[in-house]
């Protein structure tokens, strides 16, 4: 009895414990936090909020790029306004941006001094406790305590893992730890308690960069990051082992080892009234950037897919084939003023690395492409390989890839035509 | 007011005084033909009379009997004299009116007459020739119309249906995402073919209509064959874009097939059907051509979007059986692919 009254006090001490600190680093850190948000001209009205945070003592402004998106993409349509703990509200000037990471900073005027957040100089460690804190649907500050559960498996780029509730409008504010020290930032949430952050270090080298020179260009800054991370993204993949899979036994394909690429498979041999049986391999990198709501760029999609006839003519099972890879489509949402139409080119095509062997395979392949009417020199790539060689058997090697550039598309693709073939 | 009567007493006297010149010269005999032609100058009756005295009317008495009511009992006669036949309108009610050659109409009261003349009369027409009239000369029959009279037989009527009826089977059983049996393809098959009778069935009734012989079976037999034939044009061109590279000029040659053939269907409907000049026919020909294919491309282009967020591709695909192309290799598909990224930046650049 006296353990089980010891056991209650400890649970019961330690809740109190926490939540007294959430109020403590609560009031202590108000001051420094912000509502985002962004001010359509035209209407005077707010398009969309978010929450910010102040990083230093001349008004800079941490938050997320995709708070302020809309301003980055369209300056001339909107402004962007913070709302301090006091009611009070003015514009503030974007500085610097990182598209990759989600980042973004903006900057306020200052009178005198003022408190800001000190960025932490170390990770936090498994299990830490976190708080982390924003302004949910517009209701009021709040802070939400959590755990750090270090960083997300298989992210290209670094994501923290923290189990809490982030909610939309949480978005750009800061997460501490019990020392007032900011180690992350709001990014996204998959729900059920499932937060996700952007790690402290990334905002650290953004603004060391940003006192260092601030750029003068926002647009060139984008352009300049996102053709980085497609160069890094792209040499992963390209110099990584392609492992030669076997798909449903017939079939050779590449699967790039590489973490942040994950695959999935599927077939319809259930299901016995269908006329073609199909087995489906699908990779994507899953993860993409966030440009504007209507466009995305930097994902990757790979799938094959193996068909085989039952008891039908070569005529009609390349009929219902053709319809199969009529409809390829893009990997990434782009809208008319981001890209151009795709210009496609199609031809038969039988890959030298197994020409003359039983592997040998024939294809009618389609690449096409368009390209990104902000960021020249990126485009959005999609390669689309059907087999036809074989009167009962089909392979369909497909990928699509956003926002790389020429060189890299190219190389990615003489690589992946070369790498397919049947067993 | 006085009401014109259809005067019976129809002798003057200049009349008279030709009369008697006539009768002393009576050695002469007139010969006349005469053309009953409907408005728009089809011929609807002929009458060749060796005579020098021909009367026109609605009265049973008369040479020409006439049954339109707009014409009097004795509307009018003709005269020859001296080799020339005059013509005499005889007070009727709605009068008479001479139209030569050169379209120029006057009422016509003791009138000259001349070869390829119109006498208009009531709501009626004549054409007036001499038979020394000179005749046109002769067509030739055209190599179309040992042609046309094969394919107008039955049996080749019945099997350019039947064949038609299998490729119209053939290609909904292609399209059957699940398995079907015989009598589904039947129905549709037979639909199809009925869905297609409606036109060499129209053009039959619109040539039967104008007051031109129907000859239905031809229309029928043309018409299918020609069907059957750009079904033909249509698998062509699926070979042409499953063997060529998307640069390939093959590709425009073949679409331009289709549009050949429905010239020549279209020219062929007119032929079989209604009488006209060869110019003629052709303005028609390319007309229905221009409205089908025009429509056509009209209709596409109104269902065009601004900006299509999709790749349009051509991903034509057969059977292994028709692929007679060799392939090339991925370095030279690399190298023509990465045309397209100059194309797509010029595109970028142009739509901003």
């Amino acid at each position: 009895m006296k353990a089980f009254f010891t056991l209650v006090f400890i649970l019961l001490s330690s809740t109190t414990f926490a939540s007294e600190q959430a109020e403590e680093i609560f009031a202590q850190l108000t001051p420094s936090l912000y509502q985002i948000k962004l001010i359509d001209k035209a209407s005077g009205e707010k398009s969309s909020i978010g929450s910010g945070f102040q990083i230093s003592n001349d008004g800079i402004i941490a938050t997320n790029y995709h708070v302020i998106s809309s301003y980055a993409r369209h300056p001339e349509k909107y402004r962007i306004e913070y709302l301090d703990h006091q009611g009070k509200m003015a514009e503030v000037e974007l500085v610097s941006v990182d598209v990759i990471n989600d980042l973004a900073l903006v900057k306020r005027q200052v009178e005198g001094e003022m408190p800001y957040f000190q960025l932490s100089d170390q990770k936090p460690s498994k299990g830490e406790k976190l708080f982390a804190l924003g302004n949910p649907h517009d209701l009021g500050m709040i802070v939400v305590p959590g755990t750090y559960n270090g960083l997300k498996k298989e992210s290209f780029n670094e994501r923290i893992h923290f189990t809490g509730s982030i909610n939309s409008g949480m978005s750009g504010g800061p997460v501490v730890n019990k020392s007032e020290k900011v180690v992350g930032i709001n990014v996204a949430t998959s729900g059920n308690q499932i937060g996700f952050l952007v790690p402290h270090d990334k905002l650290v080298k953004l603004f060391n960069n940003y006192n260092k020179q601030a750029p003068t260009d926002i647009k060139q800054q984008m352009a300049e990051q996102l053709l980085a991370n497609q160069n890094k993204l792209m040499k992963a993949l390209l110099n990584n082992t392609w492992q030669s899979k076997e798909l449903a036994g017939k079939a050779m394909i590449p699967i790039i080892e590489v973490p942040f690429i994950r695959c999935w498979g599927d077939s319809n041999a259930d299901k016995t009234d269908a006329l073609i049986l199909a087995a489906i391999a699908n990779c994507s990198l899953d993860e993409n950037t966030y440009l504007s709501s209507h466009f995305f760029t930097g994902s990757v999609e790979i799938e094959f897919r193996y068909m085989q006839a039952k008891n039908l003519s070569d005529n009609k099972f390349y009929h219902l084939y053709q319809q199969q890879i009529a409809r390829a489509g893009a990997g990434n949402r782009a809208g008319k003023n981001d890209v151009s139409e795709y210009q496609c080119h199609h031809d038969l095509v039988a890959p030298s690395s197994t020409a003359n062997t039983g592997k040998a395979i024939n294809n009618k392949s389609v690449f096409c492409t368009r390209a990104y009417k902000d960021f020249s020199g990126l485009f959005d790539v999609l390669y689309l390989g059907a087999s036809v060689d074989k009167n009962q058997q089909a392979l369909v090697s497909h990928f699509t890839i956003a926002g790389v550039s020429q060189e890299n598309a190219m190389a990615f693709t003489s690589k992946f035509m070369e790498a397919v073939s049947w067993k | 007011m006085e009401v014109t009567q259809c005067t019976e007493d129809y002798t003057t006297e200049i009349e008279l005084t030709k009369q008697i010149k006539n009768d002393d010269l009576s050695l002469e005999q007139g010969e006349i033909i005469i053309e009953e032609i409907s408005r728009n100058h089809k011929l609807i009756h002929r009458h060749k009379l060796s005579r020098n005295k021909v009367s026109i009317g609605r009265n049973y008495q008369n040479d020409i009997i006439l049954t339109d009511p707009h014409i009097c009992p004795e509307h009018l006669s003709l005269k020859y004299s001296q080799g020339i036949w005059y013509l005499n309108d005889n007070n009727s009610v709605n009068g008479t009116l001479l139209e030569n050659k050169q379209d120029k109409r006057q009422d016509a009261h003791q009138q000259v007459i001349n070869d390829g003349d119109v006498i208009i009369l009531g709501k009626s027409q004549l054409r007036v020739l001499f038979s020394d009239h000179q005749v046109s000369e002769t067509i030739a029959l055209s190599p179309f119309e040992s042609l046309i009279d094969l394919i107008r037989h039955p049996i080749a009527v019945f099997i350019s249906l039947a064949l038609f009826m299998l490729i119209a089977g053939n290609i909904s059983y292609l399209n059957q995402q699940v398995e079907t049996n015989i009598s589904q393809l039947f129905v549709s098959a037979f639909s199809m073919s009925l869905l297609f009778s409606l036109w060499p069935a129209g053009v039959a009734l619109v040539s039967h209509l104008t007051k031109n012989e129907p000859r239905i079976l031809a229309q029928f037999g043309i018409s299918f064959v020609f069907f059957i034939l750009m079904w033909f044009s249509d698998l062509l061109e699926e070979i042409v874009a499953f063997n060529s590279a998307s640069n390939s000029a093959l590709g425009l040659l073949t679409a331009l097939l289709p549009i050949l053939l429905a010239f020549s269907l279209f020219w062929l409907n007119s032929y079989i059907g209604f009488h006209m000049s060869a110019k003629r026919r052709a303005i028609v020909a390319i007309s229905i051509t221009a409205l089908l294919f025009g429509g056509t491309y009209l209709l596409q282009y109104s269902k065009k979007r601004e900006f299509n967020p999709h790749p349009n591709y051509n991903a034509t695909i057969m059977a292994p059986v028709f692929l007679i192309a060799p392939s090339n290799s991925v370095d030279d598909f690399v190298k023509q692919s990465n045309d397209l990224f100059e194309q797509a930046s010029k595109a970028a650049l142009e739509e901003d």
